[in-house]
């Protein structure tokens, strides 16, 4: 049976919906409400408040802690200041990914790596003679996410931080009433947003004063199903549903590289040898086969269907997360990709998907078939590919 | 700032047969070896003031007849014979017989006491000699290059087969092949032979350098090779082999630097082997470096973390070489007899269950107090190794761990002396009393004065995921995933014991 | 007397009576002769005191191949599997103990307390042996491919065999030489730290063998604990209902509609051979039984030196069958008791105890309970399996009362004073079991209302297992496939035509799979012999 988070007497308190769901071996929230929507739109108009503990934390110490992590992660972590976090991917040697998360320098040898799976085993096998700790902090530090428009504004009530100057990807310490906690403004609604960082012990301290801090700003609880609509419009991955980690993988085609995953971006190639930097240099140069793009289903094709039938146009409510065949603009039954997760966007009024296509479909404005289920029979629609980033706000990088 | 062609890493029989045969290629080799005299383990040594050794180990039955030709070692005065050493096997009870080379001989010898395991013995070695030619076939020959990214178990068994029928063996000898390759070295004798000592003595060279027991599977296929390659014998021991293989190697143009010890294997922007650092800082460079030190020790000492791909770290770091292999060295002020023979080499084990239970021991990380043993007493033959009338005899003490609980420390070791003493006054009574010197080596000592990871005496056990394949899929031809990189010692194809065959091999494939 | 079958078949355990069953439902005439009063062999439900009923040997049910499930259609006859959900190891010094679960991230949980590295790892380790398990499917559902033919037709097989590791890459084969080589410890060594979380998972791969955990050849078995999720089911043991007999009886009931004439207590006392050909049954009573073919279901020992007789084979033949290794190392320890044995202290509820409970605090622990038994004895503290499937289903015993079956080894079947003597240790040995377990569970001698002693003596005397081996041969890698039970015949047939095999003892081996009587069974058919 899963177990409850530090925050759960108030999470459950708040929870109309009894809608829990395993995350990581504890029980998360996948709703609140029977109609979610407000969860949703409290992220994109005022503020959502997550329960973000069952990430896996570790802290990673010692004198080799810097070079220790280059050498892990694709991204050169020596070049992050003091304060400043990133988001990265790490691989293994055949360059395939492994896991995704963020690191944050919070001290000269004092590192937090967050984690979508259990990594413990996977960096310690690394460390043998060089001066590197590695602490397993999921079980004794939580952390919540408070995202949206309003985030700031209840942050700034609750606690000494200046947050009015703190850049997107930066972390600072703050005190509230009592309590020191840790803020990065990071996230994974692609909005203006925080994570907070907390011991346990003061888990309760802290929901309570983000909590009453919130009340003048319409501040909602949020579950996983509102997240993940807000995730999707943010082109942000998940690892297990967009693509699958290579130490899980039973065949080679299940495993994925950063640069299918449209994290080339977090890729340092030319530097001090890492996990992976072979194989990714050769791929840099040979080029990928697989990409991972942003699908736009075409609304009309759709509409039409539903009024062939006699029907009002119909999707899911919320995101759903498996797989659905891509087909070739003229040869219809040539499969050359599917979708592994998509929503309708509440916001943008658009049906969304993300998608692993091959590379040579991948240039967006490229046009593909999409499948639909209407009424218990398959159809296509034609549908768009584009950029995974469908939403992206300025405040999400705005200063004061 | 000299350039080398090859650098080879330590002076043993294995790392200067590689430099000589390199070296008599025309190519500028130099072998660095960390201690102050050449050898390793076959290097003969003073132990005691005027008594020696001819070797950590002492059985050099697997010496190469090949490699012989090849350096021309008996023009550099080797004696070699291509008979095997006499052995005598002990047992408690005051018998023994002497196994021979001369199979007549010792089917007669055997009939003293058992006419039965007579028989067996002489059918024993018609199967031996029927398989032999398969077995040093692969033996003898770099491992089989397979396309490991194609293969397939299936192909692998229809490939053997192939193989095996070609060499002419028949169905039914293959069929037995078969059935006995995963069998027990126990289960194996004991469906031939009746007499316990005998069936014990014929076991013991299964299990040496090995983390097993006689009833511990697949022991059998360590018997057969080791049956099928021991043919020779060389005069004067493994010292002497040493002496040829250094005077061949001088006339070959080899460069030979005792007394360094490398730090580090050094490698360019490219990942590409550039030469060695030695400890006191000064770099050498060429653009081949050949260790023949053990893998493990090559991989994972001589690199930094992270300048290798993981996937090599992770299998080198699964090799599997516990230690189980300790040395006595006894300076003796007579002639020794064991059980009144007067003997070169000589075996005890008694019984597989006294076998078996000196093993036991060594999976809690303990001590036996009951040792079986492998005598050597070189000055039957040699009689300037001690001073005059005295004897000097060399113990290999199997089944000794090297990770003992309570740590190799002066009185651990005390206390094995005592227990190999006590062994050895069964077989030659008063024979306490004549020790006038004693050296013990325990498995930390290997380590430390040889470098043999966990005391290893083959750089690695012979079991049947390590051999052919040996030490790991990727490095198995010599050749390692670093580029320039090549392995030539105990750890690689076919393997440990003072053969010369890795080193040999491993020279033909650098040249390529 | 004159009915002439198409097929007798000896010995009424589970796989006769699927050889039985597959025969029928092809239209053959068929009889099933069991020596006891009870059919399934060691796959049997006995009430052995007065309201409660015991799986007396076979306990669990795990690989039972899920095809002979479907086309025998067994749960229609009464096939009824209960999964086991906890796997629950009690500790000397803790008191919590090691429960593994369903639920990973709950396992997960439990496994670092032992060591975070093990319990991340564990995932990694699952995935691994589940993709080389594929082999040892393709294995189980095939006859053995015949190495030494050189029939393409088996070169073959051998070929098809060999592809599922097309796709392993070269390390996952380098591991796959390791798996079929080490032994179970040494290979866990290569993956896991914690001795605690290794104890029973190395013990997996001696069960039923006379070999300890650091015994080469043993980690293979464990590939076995993964099988289950290629047949598409999640959790692949459990207990049947009403006991394993239930196995027996639902393979019976299917045979049974198909045609087939099944009799309990007809004692074989051989097979009858005429020229060289099998040609009926001669019972204890000298009674003749005439039938076409000839099916044993009895160890290849039994077939070939009682059944067939000793003067009716080749001296190679016999030489052969005799080195065939039997030698039985376990026995059963039945408990009837009055209420539930608590095993941890800490533990609340009675879930972590519904599934199996091994006392193997570590690997060490087994591997000298091995030690003891190479030299003659039966293990003082000996590693321990124990089920109390009347937590689960609560027909097998009086309410609030249980059942509790103990699996023990070691128990060798050849000791020191010789395996007659067994009778006379009976006692001592069930002591040796209560008294290790009293460590965990202090008032058990208060709970304990009956004790069954079942001995490798006993599985030889009663249920006819030759040295008490529960797999009818030991599954060692010279015993398996074209090995098993000897080479040249194992593809069911004998050196006596017409008579056949479908026990434990044949190809793939023993454990409640039904393969070796299905298997047989296609292979009869096939061959259309009848």
């Amino acid at each position: 049976m899963p177990i409850q988070t530090p925050f759960y007497p108030r999470t459950s308190a708040l929870n109309k919906n009894l809608d829990w769901k395993e995350w990581a071996g504890y029980f998360a929230a996948n709703s609140y409400n029977v109609v979610n929507d407000f969860e949703y739109f409290a992220f994109r108009h005022s503020a959502g408040l997550v329960d973000i503990t069952p990430l896996f934390k570790y802290k990673v110490s010692g004198k080799d802690s810097m070079m220790f992590l280059s050498r892990l992660m694709v991204k050169d972590i020596s070049k992050l200041k003091l304060n400043q976090a990133t988001y990265c991917c790490w691989c293994d040697d055949r360059g395939m990914v492994i896991d995704d998360g963020t690191v944050m320098r919070f001290g000269d040898n004092d590192y937090f790596v967050t984690a979508a799976d259990p990594s413990y085993s996977w960096f310690s096998r690394f460390i043998k003679k060089l001066d590197v700790q590695i602490e397993d902090i999921t079980d004794t530090y939580c952390g919540l996410a408070l995202q949206g428009p309003k985030s700031r504004d209840i942050l700034k009530r609750m606690c000494d931080a200046n947050l009015d100057k703190l850049k997107f990807f930066w972390t600072t310490s703050a005190k509230a009433d009592g309590f020191d906690f840790k803020i990065s403004r990071t996230g994974y609604t692609g909005d203006l947003g925080y994570e907070l960082w907390v011991k346990n012990e003061n888990a309760l301290k802290l929901f309570d004063a983000v909590w009453s801090a919130g009340q003048d700003f319409n501040i909602r609880m949020a579950g996983i199903a509102a997240l993940d609509i807000v995730r999707i419009e943010a082109g942000l991955i998940m690892n297990g549903v967009d693509y699958h980690s290579s130490l899980h993988a039973l065949i080679p085609e299940q495993m994925s590289s950063p640069y299918e995953l449209g994290l080339g971006w977090t890729v340092n190639l030319d530097r001090d040898p890492f996990m992976g930097q072979k194989a990714l240099k050769l791929e840099k140069k040979n080029g990928s086969k697989w990409a991972t793009v942003g699908i736009d289903i075409n609304w009309p094709d759709l509409e039409a269907l539903y009024k062939n039938l006699g029907l009002p146009p119909h999707v899911d409510s919320g995101a759903w997360r498996h797989s659905v065949p891509i087909y070739h603009k003229q040869h219809k039954s040539k499969q050359i990709g599917y979708a592994t997760c998509g929503t309708w966007s509440p916001l943008l009024k658009k049906n969304l998907a993300i998608a692993t296509i091959e590379m040579e479909y991948a240039t967006p404005g490229t046009e593909v078939n999409f499948e639909v289920m209407v009424e218990h029979h398959r159809k296509l629609v034609s549908a768009i590919v584009c950029k995974p980033q469908f939403f992206n706000p300025d405040r999400k990088r705005s200063i004061l | 700032m000299s350039k080398f062609d090859v650098i080879v890493i330590g002076g043993g029989h294995n790392g200067l047969t590689t430099a000589s045969i390199l070296a008599k290629k025309g190519k500028k080799v130099l072998v660095v070896e960390k201690r102050n005299i050449l050898g390793g383990i076959a290097a003969g040594e003073e132990f005691h003031p005027g008594y020696s050794t001819t070797g950590l180990l002492h059985d050099t039955s697997g010496v190469r007849s090949q490699v012989v030709k090849d350096l021309q070692l008996e023009k550099h005065g080797l004696d070699i014979k291509s008979n095997r050493a006499n052995v005598t096997l002990l047992s408690k009870d005051g018998k023994s017989v002497s196994i021979q080379s001369d199979v007549n001989a010792t089917v007669e010898a055997i009939s003293e006491f058992s006419e039965k395991d007579a028989q067996a013995y002489s059918a024993y070695q018609e199967f031996l000699k029927k398989i032999s030619k398969v077995i040093n076939d692969l033996m003898e020959n770099p491992p089989p290059n397979i396309d490991v990214e194609n293969l397939t178990m299936g192909s692998l068994v229809v490939l053997a087969k192939k193989g095996m029928m070609l060499k002419g063996l028949g169905n039914k000898t293959m069929m037995e092949l078969l059935k006995i390759a995963p069998m027990c070295v126990a289960d194996f004798l004991n469906e031939k032979f009746e007499t316990e000592f005998l069936k014990a003595g014929l076991a013991a060279p299964a299990l040496y350098g090995s983390y097993a027991g006689p009833w511990s599977a697949y022991s059998t296929i360590n018997l057969l090779l080791w049956e099928s390659a021991s043919k020779n014998h060389v005069i004067g021991g493994p010292q002497a082999l040493i002496a040829a293989l250094q005077k061949a190697a001088i006339q070959a143009g080899v460069e030979i630097r005792t007394g360094a010890e490398v730090e580090k294997i050094l490698l360019d922007n490219e990942g590409k082997v550039e030469g060695v650092k030695l400890s006191g800082g000064e770099a050498i460079y060429a653009s081949k470096v050949a260790a023949s030190c053990t893998p493990k020790e090559t991989f994972l000492n001589l690199f930094d973390n992270f300048q290798l791909e993981y996937e090599l770290d992770y299998w080198i770091d699964k090799i599997r070489s516990r230690g189980t292999t300790a040395k006595v060295n006894l300076a003796i002020n007579k002639t020794v007899e064991l059980n009144g023979r007067i003997t070169e080499f000589a075996r005890t084990g008694n019984s597989f269950d006294e076998m078996e239970k000196a093993f036991d021991p060594v999976k809690y990380k303990q001590v036996t107090n009951a040792p079986y043993l492998d005598i050597h007493i070189p000055t039957h033959s040699n009689p300037s190794l001690a001073p005059e009338g005295h004897s000097v005899v060399s113990v290999l003490v199997h089944q000794i761990p090297y990770d003992f609980k309570k740590g190799w420390s002066v009185d651990a070791k005390k206390q094995l002396g005592e227990h190999v003493l006590k062994e050895l006054e069964v077989y030659s009574p008063g024979f306490s009393k004549a020790v006038v010197g004693i050296e013990i080596l325990s498995p930390t000592d290997f380590e430390e004065r040889y470098s043999l990871t966990e005391g290893h005496i083959y750089h690695g056990e012979h079991f049947v995921d390590q051999l052919v394949t040996r030490p790991i899929p990727s490095c198995s031809r010599y050749k390692t995933p670093v580029s320039g990189l090549y392995l030539c010692g105990s750890g690689s194809h076919p393997g440990g014991g003072i053969t010369c065959a890795p080193g040999s091999m491993a020279a033909i494939e650098i040249i390529k | 007397m004159s009915k002439k079958y198409d097929a007798i078949i000896i010995g009424g355990g589970h796989n006769g009576l699927i050889n039985a069953a597959y025969l029928a439902k092809a239209g053959k005439s068929v009889l099933v002769l069991e020596k006891r009063h009870v059919l399934g062999g060691a796959a049997v439900s006995e009430e052995v005191f007065p309201g409660f009923t015991f799986s007396v040997c076979s306990y669990v049910v795990s690989l039972f191949r899920p095809h002979i499930i479907r086309e025998l259609n067994l749960v229609k006859h009464g096939y009824d599997i209960i999964p086991m959900d906890a796997s629950f190891q009690p500790l000397p010094d803790d008191d919590f103990g090691l429960c593994k679960w369903g639920d990973a991230s709950l396992t997960r949980r439990e496994i670092a307390r032992f060591s975070k590295k093990d319990s991340e790892v564990y995932g990694e380790f699952s995935k691994v042996m589940t993709h080389m398990a594929k082999l040892a499917k393709e294995v189980i559902d095939h006859p053995a491919p015949d190495v030494a033919s050189i029939n393409p037709k088996e070169l073959s097989s051998l070929l098809r065999m060999g592809k599922v590791f097309k796709n392993l890459g070269p390390e996952l084969l380098q591991m796959n030489t390791k798996l079929l080589t080490m032994s179970s410890a040494d290979f866990l060594d290569l993956w896991f730290e914690s001795e605690v979380l290794k104890g029973p998972m190395a013990v997996s791969g001696i069960i039923g063998t006379f070999l300890g955990v650091r015994s080469p050849g043993t980690a293979y078995v464990l590939l076995h604990h993964y099988m289950g999720e290629l047949d598409g089911a999640f959790r692949s043991w459990g207990f049947s209902k009403g006991g394993t007999g239930g196995v027996s009886m639902a393979c019976a009931n299917a045979a049974r509609s198909y045609g087939a004439e099944i009799r309990t207590n007809v004692n074989v006392s051989h097979v009858k051979i005429v020229n060289g050909k099998a040609t009926g049954v001669i019972l204890a009573n000298g009674d003749e039984i005439d039938s076409k073919i000839v099916v044993s279901n009895l160890d290849p020992n039994r077939t070939y030196l009682k059944m067939i007789g000793e003067d009716n084979l080749s001296p190679n033949i016999a030489t052969e069958i005799k080195r065939f290794k039997l030698r039985g190392s376990s026995g059963k320890v039945n408990f009837a008791l009055s209420g539930v044995p608590n095993f941890s202290k800490k533990r609340k509820g009675l879930e972590y105890m519904k599934g199996d409970i091994a006392i193997v605090p570590n690997v060490d622990y087994v591997e000298k309970a091995y030690d003891q038994a190479k030299y003659g004895e039966f293990s003082e503290k000996p590693y321990i399996n124990i089920v109390i499937p009347s937590l689960t289903d609560p027909t097998l015993a009086p309410p609030g009362k249980h059942v509790m079956s103990c699996f023990v080894q070691y128990a060798p079947f050849n000791i020191k004073e010789g395996p007659e003597y067994w009778p006379k240790l009976a006692d001592k040995f069930g002591d040796a079991v209560q008294n290790t377990i009293k460590e965990y569970v202090p008032d058990i001698d208060s709970l304990v209302e009956h004790r069954q002693v079942v001995t490798p003596w006993d599985l030889q005397e009663t249920f006819g297992l030759t040295e008490g081996n529960i797999f009818q041969g030991e599954l060692t890698l010279e015993q398996l496939l074209f090995q098993r039970p000897i080479s040249g015949y194992a593809k069911y047939k004998t050196p006596i035509r017409n008579l056949w095999m479908s026990g434990s003892g044949t190809h793939p081996g023993g454990g409640i799979m039904g393969s070796g009587g299905e298997l047989s069974a296609k292979s009869i058919l096939k061959e259309k012999v009848i």
